[in-house]
């Protein structure tokens, strides 16, 4: 049953993203590792570990892809998900530190030694372990998600008014990591980390495992996210999505489908969240910010909803886009994206990916009824292909 | 201004009284001023002041503004305004003018904090007997805020022939405070005490405070027990001034989401850019107030009524172009809309950080909007009581554009059935492009009473844009009266939230509040009923 | 499968652009400095100022004849007020454009975000503004201002000229308010202020509503104390507030206000009639009387075309930090991060005040405290100044930082030497 259900995952489309990703993983390291700097294939560090945080974007996209093109919930809060699983590992990272710290002190992290905190505060036992570090990367976000999740889906709260309450959950979460009183560094946030596992975070070969689980990571979200969506329960995730009521009425427990996806996408979120700080190196408040849960939505947009591929790879093409504009005109940068919302929304309504595909089913139905008329083509290609 | 208008005029009626011929000479201790350090010159202006040479009181009044030179070759004082580049000197006593100099001729007396202080007790004591009434209670009001044995004569003198019945309770006052700290006999105080407790408010809190460590222990009693008298009124006025603050809460976020209970709560348009429509309405207003600096400097207290029309049209414009241009293509695709209009947003913001730059611009308040006035024991600031009459006039209008014009009722009926409408003859086209203006317009009136309180920076719009959208939801989309209420309570409730929790969890509380809120009412307060919602 | 290709080939392309934005073509007859500004988000307001200063003083350096005969070429980046993105800028500017050293940063988050990058690839951050200290790292030099010589200084003042004795410290809820509100609460608290003579209040970023705590802070006042107010409100936040203290009437004879975070900058967005009187404390004002500050502003004025635009405290310590950077590669020789990081320390450099600024061992400077207070028409009339202080990176007044010292020349080379241990490393449990 299990195979059956993974290769249910293994669509075309998805087995060459996935193989894509994993030469990713496999080329990038080794290209940074192995040839030399002058090599004309050599990838820099600096490039490489830019490529992992788009990486962990993509992941995001991903994520909210599974609720918002599959499922019809315009979450505004993902980057809440992503910035909890940030927080848990680098809660796990601060204490990683030990008494290299500043102030030399084993137990307590830098920001509250100076602020006179006298005892590691409750809810900091056990990062100091990597497993329960990684098992809480994946629980809180999914806490919160099933806690947000069965009050607002039992309450049927859905369209509008659940995007702006998912808003107002992840500017409530800002404004609660903003104050130091939290025990989690205030608006600096969590940072100057020292080893991952007992290796040194800022070693080349760390950088590289880093960036390969990265990739690994987001095929293997991949592969899950296609097996959902492809399963039974994915056929009827898009009737929530098209037609709630409908469904409802049909037997199903529209609130338990929708609860069981938005928890599974918060973990997917964390996951990147998790991945995302050790390679840019501090997580902080500003993770929460509204504007960010929106960008993430325009990455989803750009790339093509409810394809899976295409989050991810507007999520890689447009932070490409964000570094190039912010290093090269910065003035311009605001401008750029900006245009490409408008463009996105009024051009390419199914972005990207959505209109390549679209276009391409386009041209095989026609195609297909083409032949259909010359008589040698079968019906059923035709109402497959226009599906 | 004014007061030193009326105090000039003041001066020539002195100068002509031959009773302050004899006072000793106040000009050889004005030029000492010019080596003194802020010690000394403190020293000196007491020293002014006890010539009783009420000539003296502009130069004072100019000390106190900063505009107290000495000339750099005989280190002579003067004050001196602007004369075109350069400055004309008056004499400090004699008020006369000393001619023109170069700003580089003289240099600027300095003056400190305590210095003021020093110059204001001293006007008071001063300007007590002033012909003038105004200027009189203004004294009376100095010695009350800086109290002082030395002021006690100076206001019984005046006490003596006072006859106006205000500013002769007002001097009462200022004797009281004044004989707290003075030798007077016990039961002098016991009686100022009293005086001091029927005051009430802040101010005589303070001053009873401030004896409390060094008053006679026989009066110990008497004074606690004026003091907790005035706690316990205060506390009530407390409660008072808390609602009210809530209140002018609730009117600013009304102001920011009001234009968004249109184009989102009527037009279901996810309007992103609604904060950058309100950082627009400032920004016209800061044109506005510009061109009147430069040009008509005397209107600048009709500064705002002008930037009004300016704003609404100015945005109204803009809002007019965005539907135009991107939203009429995007209709029925409500998050759609969220994309494009914050891309619009973006565009907008950095298009003003362009032009105008990314620092803060000087808006200023018309004096109308300056200052406050008390209430019983709380103080109302004039730019919150018209920013909350301001909200409530623009919901006024604004309900009665919707309900009672033949624009509102095109509105309505285009919102509520598109196609019935357009059947009917009306132009659905035309009708959404001016809802959205009408949106965008009233969005940008909004920012005109922002830019009175707050930053006037492409940031301006983004720190509403939540707390609008908050109001609009919570309020329940698509009512206007649940954006009122939904406001003033949020308002409100901030407020009462404030005090024990702190501002920032306070603001946390009602995010949460919201949430669950939602929960229990998934379309907000006052709920649409009916299908068509659900779509 | 066209369409497959196609997006494999999109991905690759995606990673390639990452690897052409490079664009760093580096001439051998230039020597590259980053400028690691925000120019967008809710810093630009701030740090904008800051990256045309630093494009300013590249000029004026390249007219004087560059550095080692070689002209000056300013990088600059928009790390978009995003601290991870400052991160990844930090680590573009020194590994891809091979930058000498890097200008930058205003938050202490941002700084922060880019420590482990400067350390790791071993450059130079010039880091220009005021902040809490409790930091010294190998690689950044601090031109700002430590808690010592802006915070205690001025409550110094206060205690001394206006006799103040009850305190509110009213700031924004993050860890450079927290954290001298502490030093200064140990320090009133050293000097005999009793604790409910203290009120610390803390607001969210870009507060706008300040009707409740303004009138908290008069009902405080109204104990019968003199009364002042220690603001460590952040940038945005502060107009709104100071418009409600006008309009409330405290006047700065009743209840003054002195602000760390408050410049000529802050001003210019304000109407200061009702707020003269109020103070701050900085190391530098633009009206300080000065020859060489006449002429920073003359050029100032020059270069950003606009006889309006203020100088403010950062600008001059960024000022100060480009030209000990400049003295200290001439005297190395070198942009070599090594020998420059040797030879900048001990060097005396001009600061705007009319006195010189020198490069402590722990990467703090000297400088002298200057309290201004506001003027009608929003400069600052300076009411005090002091002689140079040395930036005290570890504050003597919290606990655990009393006992730590920071020196970073040979033999000791250590950011976190506890003097009472003997050992370098904090406290070395």
């Amino acid at each position: 049953m299990i195979s059956a259900f993974i290769f249910r995952a293994l669509k075309g489309h998805i087995v060459v993203t996935v193989a894509v990703i994993l030469a990713f993983a496999v080329l990038v390291p080794a290209s940074n590792l192995l040839l030399a700097p002058d090599h004309a294939l050599h990838i820099p560090t600096y490039v490489m570990s830019l490529m992992g945080k788009y990486l962990c974007y993509a992941l995001l996209a991903l994520a909210l892809d599974l609720v918002w093109g599959y499922c019809g919930i315009l979450s505004l809060g993902h980057g809440a998900f992503f910035a909890l699983g940030g927080y848990a590992m680098g809660m796990y990272l601060m204490r990683q530190i030990g008494s290299r710290g500043v102030y030399g002190n084993a137990d307590l992290p830098d920001f509250m030694v100076f602020l006179n905190w006298k005892e590691l505060p409750w809810f900091w036992y056990g990062f100091d372990m990597f497993p329960f570090a990684m098992l809480m990367v994946l629980f809180v976000p999914g806490l919160l998600a099933f806690v947000f999740g069965w009050f607002a889906f039992r309450s049927r709260v859905n369209g509008v008014y659940l995007s702006i309450i998912t808003q107002a959950m992840t500017y409530a979460l800002m404004l609660a990591f903003f104050r130091n009183d939290m025990g989690f560094g205030g608006n600096n946030g969590l940072t100057d980390y020292k080893e991952i596992v007992g290796f040194s975070v800022q070693g080349g070969g760390t950088r590289a495992v880093l960036f390969a689980m990265s990739a690994l990571m987001l095929a293997l979200c991949l592969l899950i996210a296609s097996a959902i969506v492809n399963s039974k329960f994915g056929k009827v995730l898009v009737g929530v999505r098209d037609a709630e009521s409908r469904v409802r009425f049909l037997g199903f427990r529209v609130e338990n489908i929708k609860l069981f996806t938005f928890v599974v996408s918060a973990m997917f979120a964390g996951i990147a969240g998790a991945l995302f700080v050790p390679q840019v190196g501090i997580i902080n408040p500003g993770e929460f910010a509204p504007a960010n849960s929106i960008e993430v939505v325009v990455w989803t947009a750009v790339g093509g909803r409810g394809t899976l591929i295409g989050p991810i790879i507007g999520a890689v093409l447009v932070n490409a886009g964000k570094s190039y504009f912010t290093g090269a005109f910065p003035e311009l940068w605001l401008f750029a994206l900006g245009g490409l919302f408008i463009a996105v929304t009024l051009f390419l309504p199914k972005g990207i990916v959505g209109t390549i595909q679209s276009g391409f089913t386009g041209r095989k139905a026609m195609r297909a009824a083409a032949d259909a008329e010359k008589g040698r083509g079968d019906v059923t290609a035709v109402a497959q292909a226009a599906e | 201004m004014l007061i030193r208008f009326i105090t000039l005029i003041f001066l020539i009626l002195a100068s002509a009284a031959p009773s302050f011929a004899q006072a000793p000479d106040p000009k050889p201790l004005f030029n000492q001023l010019a080596d003194a350090d802020f010690n000394a010159a403190e020293k000196l202006v007491g020293q002014i002041a006890t010539t009783g040479d009420t000539r003296v009181v502009p130069a004072l009044n100019a000390f106190a503004e900063g505009d107290l030179y000495f000339r750099k070759s005989d280190k002579a004082v003067f004050a001196a305004k602007p004369a075109g580049a350069q400055l004309e000197l008056i004499d400090p006593v004699t008020g006369e003018s000393a001619g023109q100099v170069a700003k580089g001729a003289v240099t600027k007396i300095r003056i400190n904090n305590n210095l003021r202080r020093a110059i204001r007790a001293a006007l008071g004591g001063l300007t007590l007997m002033s012909p003038d009434r105004g200027t009189r209670l203004s004294a009376a009001d100095a010695i009350l805020r800086s109290p002082s044995a030395e002021a006690l004569d100076l206001v019984e003198a005046a006490l003596a022939k006072e006859t106006d019945a205000t500013v002769k309770a007002r001097m009462e006052e200022a004797r009281a405070v004044s004989l707290l700290s003075s030798d007077r006999s016990i039961d002098d105080k016991r009686a100022a005490i009293a005086t001091i407790g029927k005051l009430g408010g802040r101010d005589a809190l303070g001053i009873l405070n401030a004896v409390s460590s060094s008053i006679d222990a026989s009066l110990k009693p008497d004074l606690d027990a004026a003091i907790t008298a005035i706690q316990n009124e205060q506390q009530l006025w407390d409660m008072a001034q808390n609602v009210w603050y809530g209140l002018s809460l609730g009117s600013v976020l009304l102001l920011a989401a009001i234009g968004l209970a249109i184009t989102f709560g009527v037009m279901g348009i996810i309007n992103m850019a609604h904060g950058e429509m309100v950082m627009l309405g400032a920004y016209s207003t800061f044109v506005v107030q510009q061109v009147i600096r430069e040009n008509a400097p005397g209107l600048f207290d009709w500064s705002l009524t002008i930037a009004l029309p300016v704003a609404f049209l100015v945005t109204g414009a803009v809002g007019l172009v965005i539907e135009r241009g991107v939203i009429r293509f995007l209709y029925g695709r409500p998050l759609e809309t969220l994309l494009a209009t914050w891309g619009i947003s973006l565009i907008l913001q950095q298009s003003i950080r362009t032009i105008f730059g990314p620092t803060n611009q000087e808006v200023g308040n018309p004096s109308w909007m300056s200052g406050s006035f008390p209430v019983g024991g709380m103080t109302i600031t004039w730019n919150r009581m018209w920013i909350v009459v301001f909200s409530l006039s623009i919901f006024v209008g604004l309900l009665l554009l919707m309900k009672r014009s033949a624009f509102g009722l095109q509105m309505r009926a285009v919102t509520q059935n598109r196609r019935m409408a357009s059947s009917m003859g009306i132009k659905t086209p035309w009708v959404d492009a001016f809802t959205f203006a009408l949106g965008s317009g009233i969005a940008g009136i909004a920012g005109v009473a922002l830019s009175q309180i707050d930053n006037v920076s492409p940031n301006l719009g983004q720190s509403y844009i939540i707390d609008s959208f908050m109001v609009v939801v919570f309020g329940g989309v698509g009512n206007l009266w649940g954006t009122l209420v939904g406001a003033l309570s949020l308002g409100i409730l901030n407020k009462f939230l404030e005090p024990s929790v702190g501002a920032v969890l306070g603001k946390i509380l009602v995010l949460v509040l919201i949430i669950l809120f939602i929960q229990k009412r998934p379309r907000g307060l006052f709920a649409l009923k009916g299908r068509a919602i659900e779509a | 499968m066209t369409f497959k290709s196609k997006l494999g080939g999109a991905l690759l392309a995606a990673a390639m652009s990452a690897t052409a934005l490079s664009g760093a073509f580096a001439a051998d007859d230039t020597i590259k400095i980053g400028v690691l500004h925000s120019l967008s988000g809710t810093m630009a307001i701030s740090e904008t100022t800051l990256k045309d200063a630093m494009l300013m003083l590249v000029e004026e350096q390249n007219k004087k004849g560059g550095v080692l005969g070689k002209k000056l070429e300013a990088v600059v980046v928009d790390p978009a007020s995003d601290w991870p993105l400052f991160a990844e800028k930090a680590r573009q500017l020194i590994s891809q454009d091979k930058v000498a050293a890097v200008f930058g940063c205003w938050t202490s988050s941002s700084r922060k975000s880019v420590l482990p990058v400067f350390e790791e690839l071993n450059s130079i951050l010039f880091y220009p503004v005021q902040y809490e200290g409790e930091e010294s790292s190998r690689n950044i030099f601090y031109t700002g201002a430590a808690p010592n010589q802006q915070a205690i200084p001025a409550v110094d003042y206060l205690a001394a000229t206006e006799g103040v004795e009850r305190w509110v410290l009213a700031g924004t809820d993050y860890v450079y308010p927290q954290t001298t509100n502490k030093i200064l609460k140990a320090y009133l608290m050293s000097k005999g202020v009793k604790e409910e003579d203290i009120m610390i209040n803390y607001t969210p970023f870009g507060h706008s509503d300040w009707q409740t705590i303004v009138s908290d802070i008069k009902k405080f006042g109204s104990a019968g104390k003199k009364t002042a107010v220690v603001s460590t409100i952040n940038g945005d936040a502060n107009v709104p507030f100071y418009k409600e203290l006008g309009n409330q009437g405290i006047k700065a004879e009743d209840i003054p206000v002195v602000a760390f975070s408050v410049g000529e900058e802050e001003l210019a967005g304000l109407d200061t009639k009702p707020l003269v009187g109020h103070l701050a404390a900085w190391n530098y004002f633009q009206s300080v009387d000065a020859p060489v500050n006449a002429e920073f502003i003359k050029s100032w004025h020059a270069y950003t075309k606009n006889d309006n635009r203020v100088t403010n405290d950062p600008m001059e310590a960024a000022y100060i930090g480009f030209n000990a950077w400049v003295k200290a590669v001439e005297a190395a020789g070198t942009t070599e991060t090594d020998k420059v990081l040797d030879s900048i320390i001990g060097v005396s450099v001009p600061n705007l005040s009319g006195g010189t600024s020198t490069v402590m061992p722990n990467h703090h400077i000297t400088k002298p405290v200057l309290i201004g207070e506001i003027q009608a028409d929003g400069q600052f009339d300076i009411v005090q100044e002091t002689a140079a202080v040395v930036g005290d990176e570890w504050s003597d007044y919290l606990p655990d930082s009393k006992d730590l010292i920071s020196d970073w020349r040979k033999p000791m080379e250590c950011g976190n030497f506890n003097v009472a241990t003997g050992k370098c490393g904090g406290k070395g449990s």
